[in-house]
């Protein structure tokens, strides 16, 4: 049998990688519980989740997150699906279309936003619920790139045009099909795409600051400026959010690979 | 009156021809192969029946019925498909019922139906599973009643044992063949597996570049293959240049040797080259007075398990003729002088 060679490189690039993530994680962990002089203690986190504005922040952006999630599945699945189906010629060019908010700055884009919806035809920025509207449509464009490469990527593991033929063979219409075939084999992919565009949406900061509504991207931020404990406890918790929500995805993802593999 | 009918159907994907004038009628019941290389127009015909591509212009029928413009799930019309194209998320009995299901019929329906379904490939033990948990071979005994269950008007099969192993293909093909003669249901069976078409076929239709060069039984196809294309395509052929001497009594000669051939040639043919066509099983070794004699250098000996090819150069023309391979056979030796006989019946000219 032959034993593995033992990668010194490997194991040293491996090491210093963890330690440039863990150790500043840790030096935010170990100052988040210090609040009280010569106590290690959660008193840091109890403040925060007193502090009102920050449940009114956490549940409006989790709201948006929610609202961007369900928007952003309803315009990229069929999308997605069109373009797999009848257009794959435009695929491409959907490919680039979806980097643009990796290329193009997001205060570009917000300056944009409010030049363009700030004036008649399209007067969104006078009410809270226009503004809220308009900040959700953003989220849907900011998010663009992980909703629908996870889209892309799930279509992909699955045989699409076939399944499809092979439902409408079977008398199913475009409706039953997507309901029935395509939505249930791309479970995972959605969610992987959902959790990710609810974690970019939850600590997203220049839409919301600029737009002068109470998310917790600039909650977050306005508390960095004049506290010292509490913005290292709700690093520590935005943290453990996004790892819940990967959790999730692993969670779920478990054990049904080699099913959607097997669809082709 | 034929239950399905194509009429002058052809396919164009923008300027290129994928399929020209295409006619065929086939009767309920039968087993029709559309059988040819890849890129020959024999998917895009069966994707036109099945309604996933429009034809650029022709019609098609099915029961009397213009179906040429009919969406997919309108046709009725069942299809197997060579990735099987199971529907992952559901079990096996969810599968078969699907069609039924999306139909609107009750679960009682379903169930019986899917129980029927599954005694019919002898999976009935199978129907919870998923299709993960399914070899390739079953799978596509399921995509097989999965297409079935709905009772549909016409079956078509794309290539179903493509993606499986030999010894699977030859039983799924028996497997095959039996349903469809036990539910006597029209079916159009895509392949490139000349074995495939030659064992399952009432008929089979040989496509070349997107037209169809002959439509016969498999016996006509091997025996009587109308073109070069239909007769290099189908089994294993020698075609020898030949000078053709006398039109009327079919006499030609390979080099110096002359050959007589059962059919009388056309005319215009005196004096031309043309070729014969001679299948290697119809080859035999030796001298045989009164049938026809070429004699040649032995140039190799191939050994395919229950045959011998012995492959002979008749004055520069390679010719190959096959043996069983008989513990008293007495083996030919490379570089013989190897004479070969045949009957004036077994050979034509194309």
């Amino acid at each position: 049998m032959k034993l593995p060679r033992f990668n010194f490189w490997g194991l040293f690039w491996g090491t210093l990688a963890l330690l440039y993530f863990f150790v500043p994680m840790y030096g935010t962990l170990d100052f988040s519980l210090r609040m009280q002089k010569g106590l290690i203690s959660l008193r840091a986190y109890q403040i925060v989740l007193a502090d009102p504005q920050f449940v009114e922040s956490f549940l409006y952006s989790v709201t948006m997150g929610v609202i961007t999630v369900i928007v952003s599945i309803l315009i990229f699945m069929p999308t997605t699906y069109w373009i797999y189906l009848k257009l794959p010629k435009l695929r491409p060019l959907v490919e680039i279309i979806t980097i643009l908010p990796f290329i193009i700055p997001v205060i570009v884009y917000v300056f944009g936003l409010i030049r363009t919806f700030s004036r008649p035809p399209f007067l969104l920025t006078l009410s809270p619920l226009g503004t809220d509207f308009l900040i959700a449509g953003g989220y849907v464009i900011l998010s663009m790139p992980y909703m629908f490469r996870a889209i892309d990527v799930g279509m992909r593991a699955i045989d699409v045009r076939t399944l499809t033929e092979a439902s409408q063979s079977l008398g199913g219409n475009w409706l039953q099909t997507l309901v029935n075939v395509i939505l249930p084999n791309l479970r995972v992919a959605l969610l992987s795409g959902s959790l990710i565009t609810f974690a970019t949406v939850i600590g997203e900061l220049i839409l919301a600051d600029f737009l002068f509504r109470p998310a917790f991207g600039p909650y977050m931020t306005s508390i960095g400026t004049t506290k010292a404990y509490e913005p290292a406890a709700l690093t520590i918790m935005s943290f453990a959010l996004t790892w819940i929500c990967l959790g999730i995805i692993q969670l779920i993802s478990r054990g049904d690979t080699s099913q959607q593999l097997t669809g082709r | 009156m034929s239950f399905l009918t194509l009429t002058h159907v052809n396919k164009f994907f923008g300027d290129a021809p994928a399929v020209e004038d295409f006619n065929l009628s086939a009767e309920q019941g039968e087993f029709v192969s559309f059988l040819g290389p890849s890129g020959c127009g024999k998917t895009t015909t069966l994707r036109m029946i099945a309604g996933f591509e429009l034809p650029t212009s022709g019609t098609i029928t099915i029961a009397g019925q213009d179906l040429t413009y009919v969406p997919p799930n309108k046709r009725n019309v069942g299809m197997v498909f060579q990735s099987y194209a199971l529907f992952p998320n559901m079990t096996i009995a969810d599968n078969i019922g699907y069609g039924l299901k999306v139909a609107g019929k009750n679960h009682l329906e379903i169930n019986e139906r899917v129980d029927e379904m599954l005694n019919l490939i002898h999976l009935e033990n199978f129907r919870e599973r998923y299709p993960y948990q399914l070899s390739g071979g079953q799978q596509q005994r399921v995509a097989l009643v999965r297409a079935l269950a709905i009772r549909p008007q016409i079956l078509l099969l794309d290539e179903p044992l493509s993606a499986l192993d030999a010894k699977i293909r030859v039983e799924l093909r028996q497997e095959i063949r039996r349903i469809q003669q036990q539910l006597g249901i029209t079916t159009i069976y895509v392949t490139h597996d000349q074995e495939e078409a030659l064992s399952l076929s009432d008929r089979i239709v040989v496509m070349s570049q997107g037209r169809m060069e002959q439509v016969g039984t498999p016996s006509e196809i091997y025996s009587y293959p109308e073109t070069e294309f239909v007769a290099r395509f189908v089994g294993q052929i020698n075609l020898l240049p030949v000078d053709v001497i006398n039109p009327p009594e079919g006499l030609v000669k390979v080099g110096r040797q002359s050959v007589r051939t059962s059919r009388a040639l056309n005319r215009a043919d005196g004096g031309h080259t043309i070729r014969l066509a001679i299948r290697p099983e119809e080859l035999n070794p030796g001298f045989l007075e009164g049938a026809n004699n070429l004699t040649g250098t032995v140039q190799s000996i191939t050994y395919l398990g229950s045959i011998i090819r012995v492959r002979v150069d008749i004055e520069g023309q390679p010719i190959s003729m096959d043996m069983f391979n008989e513990r008293k056979l007495k083996m030919p030796v490379v570089g013989d002088q190897f004479p070969v006989n045949f009957d004036a019946d077994a050979c034509w000219l194309i």
